[in-house]
């Protein structure tokens, strides 16, 4: 059983894409967030992706997130905020908290 | 569970998959008695339950006719008997039932349990009566009703242990026996008789012996007394086996003397019924054994020994009649010692009584020729006229000789009357002074005539002495008659005195002494000192042994000391009074006191001994004085020396011719003519002797004297003064001269003669004392020595050298002595000698036992005793001592001491390994060995060592020690080898699992003798016995742990608890206290600890079976409806009130316990933060005490972390102390170990709470945290990760940790859950990783273990992965990744904030 996500992908009134996902990203379904990713990425220069609705992301999550940065804006939770920051991701990536 | 309509299914009365289970499940029960199981009442039902689960043999006795329900442990027992399920018990046990029907309808009517300890019962279960040993306890069985309806029995099989035992003591019986056995037969005799006591292991025995020098055999003894002893009479080995004369078989002796043991299965048949030794049937087993000679001997016998029928001749029995065939061996080789030295003794003694005889007889026939010699000669002397000169001498030649004969034969038939005892003193009161001096002056004139100062000086006595008159004129007269004979020069001493209570007689010469080594044999008849000088070669040699007869006859002592050319005394000493004589020999005084003519022969005899008496000439002439008293005396003058110079000063030259004549035959002769003359040659060379005569020219005689008594040179030369004026005033004059003889013209050539031998001998005769005293103490059978002031060994006897190897020719010997105990090679040893030395030279008397070294080298034993005294010439301080070898005694005590040392190591060892640990270490204390190794091996021919000193393993001894070791194996059981390189000793013995080999590397200060070898053989036996018996104790241990194990807890405990348990009682290790967890089907947990008063098997079995039923009641009930129903169950149970009982029941899921207290104390919980709170809200009184009020029942909610503990009284209990302080300190100690895991923290509590002497109460401990540990198990594959996660969530929700952390853990948990997928099951998907996570009050611990390899980390080919890694890192506190051949773990721990 693959762990439970949704990938919803939507554009702004400005054409910016957002990526929204719901549920748990681990290695099990890493390669669908990364298919997401890039869909999404292809569209634009600019990829928001909105986590609030992400109860968990582990390593395999944040290689798909590292391979589109510097171009992304990340909408997390308070939770996964200090995994980002602990994996270096706040650094190369605009992060807005909700 | 008092419903008893509540049917339980057939697997909850009878569970398990055990033989009985199956059988009691499918068993018909409705055709039974006792019913179907569904209408049994609760107890028996529960007690099914134990007894089917135990593995300890247990029986359940039901209804009236006692039918028998039972566990597959109980199957050996039964043997064939089984199947009996259900039968009444008098038809299962129908040969026992008047022992144990009594028993257990007593149990029935009275409700009181009984207790059997090594009860003896002859069961018939193999197929023949078979004597076995029980102790089992019967427990009534109430019904619901409180009826008693039944009885529950656990047994243990007690037979190996009391057997043993019981062989044991016949053994020790048999090994008590030793060395009282006077000859084979007596021994053999003993061994019967021990074996008649010991009828029950040995119920028929027979001896044979081999008859010396002969092949036959012939029976000796047999046991019982009085039971023939079988078919074979005395037979030869030679003689085919075969039916005897009575048609009955044989035994076969032979062949057992040839092939050694031979075992008979089938003796009934054979020889019919021998005596059974008390059981009900006759042996049907022997086995014959050749009983071994001393080493290397041939066997001195076989013996028969039948097994009792009622135990089968198993490896053990056999080894049992092998131990007592070789101490009737033992018994019978010791005796036949014995017996060969008795003989030795007795054949000298009989020689002896032969030679006696023998002279007796032919003193009695000497007398009646004698007395026709002496009566036709008396006659004839008193008629001749007188002129005829010739005949008158002849006559009186043959007079003195016929007296001297009579003398002589008179004493042999003396002695021969002594001998026999026919000898009747007669002892009058006697003024011994007066009539001792008579005697002594009868004796004057011949010792005076010999030129010897007679001194004789006897005061008077205060009281008179009792002797027998005759006797006593003998003693005296033997004894000057001795002194006369040895003495040439100085003086004869005869004093008495009174002294210390006695009349102390002396006879003091100044003779020419006896030489030491003939000193012991002084006073022995016959015997005769060689080469003495004497005045005559005349005697018997019977003198001196007569006296000594005749003052022991007086109940007197006499002893001598003499100095070689010295001088010898004796001291005669006799009692005053007469209450040391037989009141039947005293007579009243004589009137006269005259000295009866006993002495006149006594006088004749030494006279014709001096010159002046013809008897020179007969001593010369008469060739028949050599025949009657032969004794290789060899002539003084026999010329083995220089023959002495003799210068003759005279002026007449007939006189010089003739003078020359008589002695030049004999003498180196020098003639002078005068005075003047003689003194210058006496000047140049001084003579042996001068004869010289009075009036002579230019210096006569008395001047010549004079003269050469004034100058040193010639002041020692003897002077033989002839004259021709007779009378006493002449001689005076010589005398006073210095002259040292006086002869007067004319004399007979004879005198002459004598007169010059006497004179000459006179002169050389010096110092010849030691001789003497050296025979005296030859004579002593233990070692005798005289040490000087300085501590030197200046004498010591022939014993001595026997003894310890130094002979007289090394003396003396400086200390230390030779034979003490080298200091490098055994310092005790020679500590013990120099202490034994000092003793001697520092008291005036003592003994002690030391170790001394003879020369040969070996090591003896000897008892050492010491006086001091003053050497009488010098008062020199002198020690004289003896030594009495008792290297024998000694080592019998040192056995029976280091058996006794053994025996009470190896009684402190419950197993094998230890007991042979303490048994290695024990004969390693024993002989200061350097070390003691043990081998083992098992069948599987693995080896295992036992060391006395560190322990090391096989593998790590030199190669040279294995091979040593492996030697030993196959070599003969008990027999010491001396082993060379590497240098030892080993023995191989019997070992339950196998051979064991003993090497034993002596240490430097204790070498191994012969007689330790023997130790060892004895001591090595004994251990193998021992460990024999500690082997079946082992197992029936092994059997009472398996029945604690079964009754005592959970086998599997649920995670997160940890229990200790100690029992107060050991080795038991059950006791009346007990702790259980139950989980409940809804996934709770049932908690309990109980304690039930006393202790031992006793309680062990109450709290069995409420253990059960509180088991039982928890499935369906909440703890105080579970205590209310235990109420009723105990009540049923003898011994079961009163037991308090802590029951709960959790909720892990929410930490959420319920609980009731039946009077135990109250369960301690600890909060994370060291807050403690005892659980006290729902206590009541112990179960099935008066109680009116419903048991109550609590709540509480365990804490995250929390620590619930629960115990019994024995862990906080402790005497003049109030018991909350022992709660208080036991939740200390929880509180400290905190941040243990359970397991640590129970081990944390037991030890903190431990007194000092350990515990004295049983102690049960169950402790549990909150939550429990989380333990995930997941094929490796992503889609389980999901999950997992949701599994630790939940786990860590219930610690209520902060969310960030909970995330931080989730994450890296995931991590390492990824990796353990990707990299260590990449090529092998589907296998297991494991997650387990634990919590302590501060800490968590999180762990994931997979069974692959991880890959080296490639961050640049798999950057996330490194990245995961990194995470982990990151996030967690510690993180360790441990990669192995079988898997990977990585544990992670991090601090709990909340």
């Amino acid at each position: 059983m693959t762990t439970p996500l949704t990938l919803s992908t939507h554009h702004r009134p400005d054409g910016t894409a957002v990526l929204t996902a719901a549920g748990e990203i681990d290695m099990s379904n890493a390669d669908a967030f990364r298919a997401g990713l890039d869909t999404a990425a292809a569209k634009g220069d600019r990829l928001v992706v909105d986590l609030t609705a992400v109860e968990y992301l582990d390593s395999a999550g944040l290689t798909a997130l590292f391979a589109h940065a510097p171009h992304l804006d990340l909408i997390v939770p308070p939770l996964l905020h200090p995994l980002l920051t602990v994996s270096g991701l706040a650094s190369v990536v605009t992060v807005h908290v909700t | 569970m008092t419903d008893s309509e509540h049917a339980e299914p057939a697997e909850l009365v009878f569970p398990g998959d055990s033989e009985m289970a199956r059988r009691m499940r499918d068993f018909a029960w409705s055709a039974e008695p006792i019913g179907e199981p569904a209408t049994w009442p609760a107890s028996l039902r529960t007690a099914c339950r134990i007894c089917l689960t135990s593995r300890f043999p247990m029986i359940i006795w039901w209804g009236p006719e006692l039918r028998f329900i039972y566990n597959d442990a109980y199957l050996p027992l039964l043997g064939t008997k089984h199947p009996a399920l259900a039968k009444p018990g008098d038809l299962v046990w129908t040969e026992i039932w008047h022992i144990i029907g009594p028993m257990l309808q007593s149990v029935m009517a009275s409700g009181q349990a009984t207790w059997s300890e090594d009860l003896l019962l002859p069961m018939n279960r193999h197929g023949y009566w078979e004597e076995t040993y029980w102790t089992y306890s019967y427990s009534p069985l109430h019904d619901d009703d409180g009826q008693v309806r039944g009885v529950f029995t656990a047994v243990s099989d007690t037979t190996e242990r009391v057997i043993g035992e019981r062989r044991l003591a016949v053994l020790q019986d048999l090994g008590g026996q030793s060395g009282t056995a006077r000859s084979a037969e007596e021994a053999c005799q003993l061994v019967a008789e021990a074996l008649g006591r010991a009828g029950r292991d040995v119920p028929f025995a027979t001896i044979y012996l081999r008859r010396s020098g002969s092949e036959e055999l012939v029976p000796v003894a047999t046991s019982p007394a009085g039971a023939d002893p079988g078919p074979a009479g005395s037979r030869s080995v030679g003689a085919a086996p075969g039916p005897s004369g009575d048609g009955a078989e044989e035994w076969p002796l032979a062949e057992a003397l040839v092939t050694g043991p031979v075992v008979l299965d089938d003796v009934v048949e054979r020889f019919g019924e021998l005596p059974a030794g008390g059981w009900q049937t006759p042996p049907n087993q022997a086995v014959v054994l050749p009983l071994p000679g001393e080493t290397g001997a041939e066997p001195v016998g076989v013996i028969v020994l039948a097994a009792s029928a009622g135990r089968a001749l198993d490896e053990a029995y056999r080894t049992f009649l092998d131990l007592v065939a070789r101490q009737t061996a033992a018994l019978i080789n010791g005796a036949v010692a014995y017996q060969v030295q008795q003989r030795r003794a007795e054949e000298l003694a009989e020689l002896d009584r032969a030679k006696t005889t023998f002279f007796s007889n032919i003193s009695h026939e000497f007398r009646t020729p004698l007395t026709l010699i002496m009566g036709p000669v008396e006659e004839l002397r008193a008629g001749l006229t007188g002129d005829d000169g010739k005949v008158r001498e002849e006559l009186e030649v043959i007079h003195r000789n016929g007296l001297r004969l009579g003398k002589l034969v008179n004493t042999l038939l003396d002695f021969s009357r002594i001998e026999a005892g026919r000898m009747q003193a007669r002892f009058e009161p006697v003024d011994l002074a007066t009539f001792t001096a008579e005697l002594a002056s009868v004796f004057r004139a011949a010792v005076e005539k010999a030129g010897l100062a007679f001194e004789v000086d006897c005061p008077p006595l205060p009281e008179p002495v009792y002797v027998d008159r005759g006797m006593w004129e003998k003693v005296v007269l033997n004894l000057l008659s001795n002194a006369l004979k040895f003495t040439f020069d100085g003086s004869i001493r005869v004093t008495l005195r009174a002294e210390d209570g006695q009349a102390v007689l002396r006879v003091a010469d100044t003779g020419v002494g006896v030489p030491a080594d003939e000193m012991p044999r002084l006073f022995e008849r016959f015997h005769r000192i060689e080469n003495a000088r004497s005045r005559s070669n005349e005697g018997s040699g019977i003198g001196l042994a007569l006296v000594r007869e005749l003052v022991g006859l007086h109940a007197g002592g006499i002893t001598a000391t003499s100095a070689e050319e010295e001088g010898t005394t004796f001291t005669l000493r006799l009692s005053f009074g007469h209450a040391h004589l037989p009141a039947d020999s005293l007579i009243p005084a004589a009137a006269t006191s005259a000295v009866s003519a006993t002495a006149d022969p006594y006088i004749q005899e030494a006279l014709r001994w001096l010159p002046g008496t013809p008897a020179v000439e007969e001593a010369m002439l008469a060739p028949m004085t050599a025949e009657v008293a032969p004794d290789g005396h060899p002539d003084a003058h026999a010329g083995n020396l220089a023959r002495e110079r003799v210068l003759i000063a005279d002026d007449n030259a007939d006189m010089r011719d003739y003078l020359r004549r008589l002695l030049q035959a004999d003498y180196e002769v020098e003639t002078v003519t005068d005075g003047l003359a003689a003194l210058d040659s006496a000047r140049m060379s001084p003579p042996d002797l001068i004869i010289s005569d009075v009036m002579m020219p230019r210096l006569d005689g008395l001047q010549l004297v004079s003269a050469l008594r004034g100058e040193p040179r010639t002041a020692g030369v003897p002077v033989l003064l002839l004259s021709a004026r007779a009378g006493q005033e002449a001689s005076i004059e010589g005398f006073d001269a210095g002259a040292d003889d006086y002869l007067v013209k004319p004399f007979s050539a004879a005198e002459l003669l004598a007169r010059v031998r006497a004179n000459v001998e006179l002169a050389r005769m010096r110092n010849h004392h030691a001789t003497w005293r050296a025979a005296l103490i030859d004579s002593l059978q233990e070692a005798f020595f005289v040490l000087d002031e300085t501590g030197a060994v200046i004498e010591a006897n022939s014993s001595f050298t026997d003894i310890l190897g130094y002979g007289p020719e090394g003396l003396p010997y400086q200390a230390p002595h030779p034979w003490w105990v080298d200091p490098a090679e055994d310092p005790e040893a020679h500590r013990q000698a120099t202490e034994t030395y000092a003793h001697m030279l520092g008291r005036t008397r003592g003994s002690s036992v030391t170790p001394v070294t003879h020369r040969d080298g070996h090591r003896l034993w000897v008892a050492a005793t010491f006086n001091e005294v003053r050497e009488p010439d010098t008062g020199r301080r002198m020690v004289v001592g003896a030594f009495r070898d008792v290297t024998a005694e000694r080592f019998t005590t040192q056995r029976e001491s280091a058996l006794a040392a053994l025996s009470v190591r190896l009684a402190e060892a419950s197993t094998l390994p230890e007991a042979l640990r303490a048994a290695v270490s024990q004969l390693c204390e024993l002989w200061e060995a350097r070390r003691i190794l043990a081998a083992t091996w098992d069948d599987a021919g693995q080896r295992y060592l036992t060391t006395s000193g560190e322990q090391i393993r096989w593998e790590d001894l030199d190669d040279q020690v294995r091979a040593t070791l492996e030697g030993l194996r196959g070599r003969t059981p008990l027999h010491p080898i001396t082993t060379t390189d590497p240098a030892g000793v080993g023995i191989i013995m019997e070992h339950p699992t196998g051979p064991l080999a003993l090497w034993i590397e002596p240490g430097a200060t204790r070498p191994f003798t012969v007689e330790d070898h023997t130790l060892l053989a004895v001591l090595c036996g004994y251990l193998g016995q021992a460990l024999q018996r500690i082997h079946t104790f082992d197992q029936q241990r092994e059997t009472a742990l398996a029945l604690q194990r079964a009754i005592l807890g959970p086998a599997r405990l649920p995670l997160g608890f940890a229990v200790r348990y100690e029992p107060a009682a050991r080795p038991l290790e059950v006791g009346g206290d007990w702790y259980d967890t139950v989980e409940l089907p809804d996934g709770r947990i049932g908690i309990v600890v109980g304690d039930c008063v006393g202790r031992g098997l006793q309680a062990a079995t109450v709290m069995g079976q409420l253990r059960s039923a509180c088991r039982a009641l928890l499935l369906s009930s909440g703890p105080a409806q579970t205590l209310t129903a235990l109420d009723r169950f105990a009540a049923m149970i003898p011994g079961a009130t009163c037991t308090s009982v802590f029951c709960g029941v959790l909720d892990p899921e929410t930490g959420r316990l319920t609980y009731s207290s039946a009077g135990h104390p109250p369960s301690i919980l600890v909060h994370p933060d060291g807050r403690t709170q005892l659980l006290d809200e729902a206590g009541s009184t112990p179960l099935a005490v008066y109680q009116t009020e419903p048991r109550p029942e609590a709540t509480c909610v365990l804490p995250p972390t929390g620590v619930l503990l629960l115990y019994t009284d024995g862990l906080v209990e402790r005497r003049r102390r109030p018991i909350d302080a022992g709660i208080g300190e036991a939740a200390e100690a929880a509180k400290q170990g905190l941040n243990y895991p359970p397991e640590a923290l129970a081990g944390h509590i037991m030890s903190g709470m431990e007194p000092a002497g350990g515990y004295d109460d049983d102690v049960a401990l169950l402790l549990y945290r909150h939550p429990a540990p989380l333990e995930v198990a997941f094929a490796a594959d992503s889609r389980h990760l999901a999950p997992v996660r949701t599994a630790l969530r939940q786990w860590l929700g219930k610690l209520d940790i902060a969310p960030r952390l909970l995330q931080d853990v989730l994450v890296a948990v995931g991590e390492a859950c990824a990796n353990a997928i990707e990299h260590g099951h990449r090529h092998s998907p589907g296998h297991e990783v494991r997650l387990t996570a634990s919590a302590t009050a501060d800490d968590l611990h999180l762990a994931v273990t997979d069974t692959g390899r991880w890959r080296t980390p490639r961050p640049h080919a798999n950057p996330h992965r490194g990245r995961g890694i990194y995470l982990m890192r990151t996030l967690m506190q510690d993180v360790t990744i441990e990669s192995g051949a079988v898997g990977t773990t990585v544990t992670m721990h991090t601090r709990i904030s909340r």
